[in-house]
Formats: structure tokens, sequence, C-alpha cells
């Protein structure tokens, strides 16, 4: 038996259905908030040290571009990793777990997402 | 002139898969991909895939068409062509054998694992075990499913863990004798399931749901199982 077979696995190469997209997007959004976290407490533990560290973290959050957007990007994932987890509990609950209705619920998902993700662009800017 | 790329793999011969293209007559019809197969196979009798009955029975001939998985004999040309272009690869995450002939073993020893035969411990009656027919709609959705491969080989889940995830299709025939009336081993049957790979690595994505030619849904027969575990571990 040969056992050095290839495999045919080359994602470019398969449809993914809308649900599985929202699948992978909430793996991401919560790998970004894992990694985000670190600077949220890092920026947290400085404002918290000395007056004068707490402003320098609100005047950087105020006037740096990167910053604002590192925050912008942080409550993105967040709004959307939390919806995506209520689309789970939704289907924990066996509702609408059939293929329409996962379709509707992701692009239900998605849109809220991005509604959360301009308000969250209004305030943080 | 029907384009078509398809996968080819010959362990004597080649090092590397890599795709072939062919130009195909479908003579003006909406025929089959399994009839593009087999007009391939009439330009090179050396082209491999797996066939029986050609009509959605048997499950043999379960591929990737177009990025989808389906069964060929099953699958109109129209249905997954685009600008005329028809790529045809083997099933997804399982070794190639030959061109589109997979190795299941993985696959069955999954459907092996779940023991899909009912398991009664009690006397035999003298003619048969009887189901009230609304015990017996319950199997209705699960019984029909013909082992094609075809959800658990589109199913990431299965592809990063095929020997600990059972995967969609071991787990509609878990379910399935799970909720049969006339099983006794229940408890047994959920013990075996009760553990962070072999149920939970579902994340309810449903390509499983979307892929299946026979219309079923694992997604739905999975969190079934895990409302059992739950009730079962209280």
């Amino acid at each position: 038996m040969k056992s050095n077979r290839p495999v045919n696995l080359d994602l470019s190469t398969i449809k993914f259905p809308l649900s599985a997209l929202a699948s992978i997007t909430h793996r991401i959004s919560g790998v970004i908030l894992f990694v985000g976290l670190i600077f949220m407490f890092w920026a947290f533990d400085v404002s918290l040290s000395s007056p004068a560290g707490f402003d320098s973290v609100k005047t950087t959050l105020q006037d740096n571009f990167l910053a604002k957007f590192v925050l912008w990007g942080m409550l993105t994932a967040l709004g959307y990793h939390c919806l995506a987890g209520v689309k789970h509990i939704i289907m924990d609950f066996d509702i609408g777990v059939n293929l329409e209705n996962g379709h509707t619920m992701s692009q239900v998902v998605f849109i809220l997402a991005a509604v959360l993700a301009v308000l969250a662009g209004v305030w943080v800017w | 002139m029907l384009q078509v790329s398809v996968y080819r793999y010959n362990p004597e011969t080649d090092k590397k898969p890599y795709m072939q293209d062919f130009e195909i007559d479908t003579k003006g019809k909406d025929i089959m991909v399994l009839d593009v197969l087999h007009l391939i196979k009439e330009k090179d009798n050396g082209m491999s895939y797996r066939r029986s009955c050609r009509e959605g029975v048997c499950g043999s001939d379960g591929l990737n068409m177009n990025g989808k998985n389906g069964l060929a004999c099953i699958t109109p040309v129209s249905d997954v062509v685009k600008n005329n272009k028809l790529i045809i690869r083997p099933l997804p995450g399982l070794p190639v054998i030959r061109d589109l002939v997979v190795d299941m073993s993985l696959f069955y020893k999954q459907y092996e694992r779940i023991k899909p035969f009912l398991i009664n411990d009690t006397p035999e009656p003298a003619i048969e075990r009887l189901q009230t027919p609304e015990d017996r709609e319950k199997l209705d959705g699960l019984y029909e499913c013909i082992l094609c491969a075809c959800c658990s080989t589109a199913c990431p889940s299965f592809w990063w863990n095929p020997d600990k995830f059972v995967g969609p299709s071991g787990l509609l025939q878990a379910y399935r004798f799970l909720i049969d009336s006339r099983d006794t081993a229940t408890k047994e049957r959920l013990a075996e399931l009760d553990d962070p790979f072999s149920v939970f690595r579902c994340h309810g994505i449903m390509n499983c749901v979307a892929v299946c030619p026979k219309g079923l849904n694992p997604t739905r027969a999975i969190g079934n199982i895990r409302g059992m575990l739950l009730n079962n571990a209280t």
C-alpha cells in the first residue's frame, strides 16, 4: 500500500456556503479579540497607573489614527463575535437549523455587524 | 464544446497530481457529469472513477464538481457549469488512490464506530419487533443516507480531524439508531460519543446540508445528539 498518497484539499477550489463564511469569520473575529485585548489591557493598565498615564491614553485615543483604528477594529470584531454567538445559541435551541434559515441568519448577522461597525466608527471618530 | 478540467493522478507514473483539460462534445444536450466522464474515458481509457448504479442510489460517484460535492450521475452539467467550464476533482480531504478514486477507509472507520445496527437485549419476539407509525416517522430524513461521503468530505472539522470527529454522515447514522424505538443501547451509544471531538467538533457551518444529494440535514441530527447528551448528563 502506498502511504504517501496526495490529498485534494486546495481550499481555493472549494465553494463554501454563506453559513460557512459566517463561521470562519466568527473564528477570525475571536482571534482578533484575543490578540487585541493584549493592547487593550496594556492601555487600561497605563491609564490606571497615574493621572499622567490616564491623560496620555486619553489623548492617544483622541488624536492617534492608529489607536482609533485598533479600537474600532476591536469593537467591530466584538460586535460580530457576539452576534454570531447569538446565532449559535438560537441554533442550539433547534431553531432554524436548515439551509434556508442558516443562510438567512448568516445574512442577518453580517448586516447587523456592518451596522454595528458603522456605529462604532461614528462613536470612535 | 464543453471545457472540462479533470484532476489526474497515476501513482505509478506521476509524482504529483495535475489538472488535465478536455474538450467534450455534449451534442447540445444537458447531460449528467457522469456522462461527461464516460466521454472522457472514450478519449483516454486510463481515466479512473467509481460508478455503479448511475441513478443516485449506490453513492459511488461522489465528486467535487466546480467546487461543490455531489453525485456525478444525478448532477446535470447545467447545474454546476458556469462560463462553459467544468472542473472535476476528487472528494476533498481523503487520500487519492488514482484520478478521482479516493481511499474511504477513514470515512468507513467512523461509520463502523457508531455501531450502525440495532442493539436490543430484550427477548426476541416470535415474528418481528413492532414500531408505531409515530416512532417509524422519526427515522425519516435519517435512513435515506447512502454513505456517498459528499457531506463528510465537505466538512472542515472532518478534514482536520478525520480520526477523532465522527463527521456528518456518521453522526446522522448515530442519531438514526439513537432515536430508533427498537434500540435499547441508547445510554451506551451516547457514552461512546461523550467527548470533546466525536460530536462537538461540529460548528454548525452546514456545508454538509448544502451538498447532501439526498437533501438530508446532518447539522440538525448533530444538534439533536447534543441535546440527548445534555439530558443524559443531568
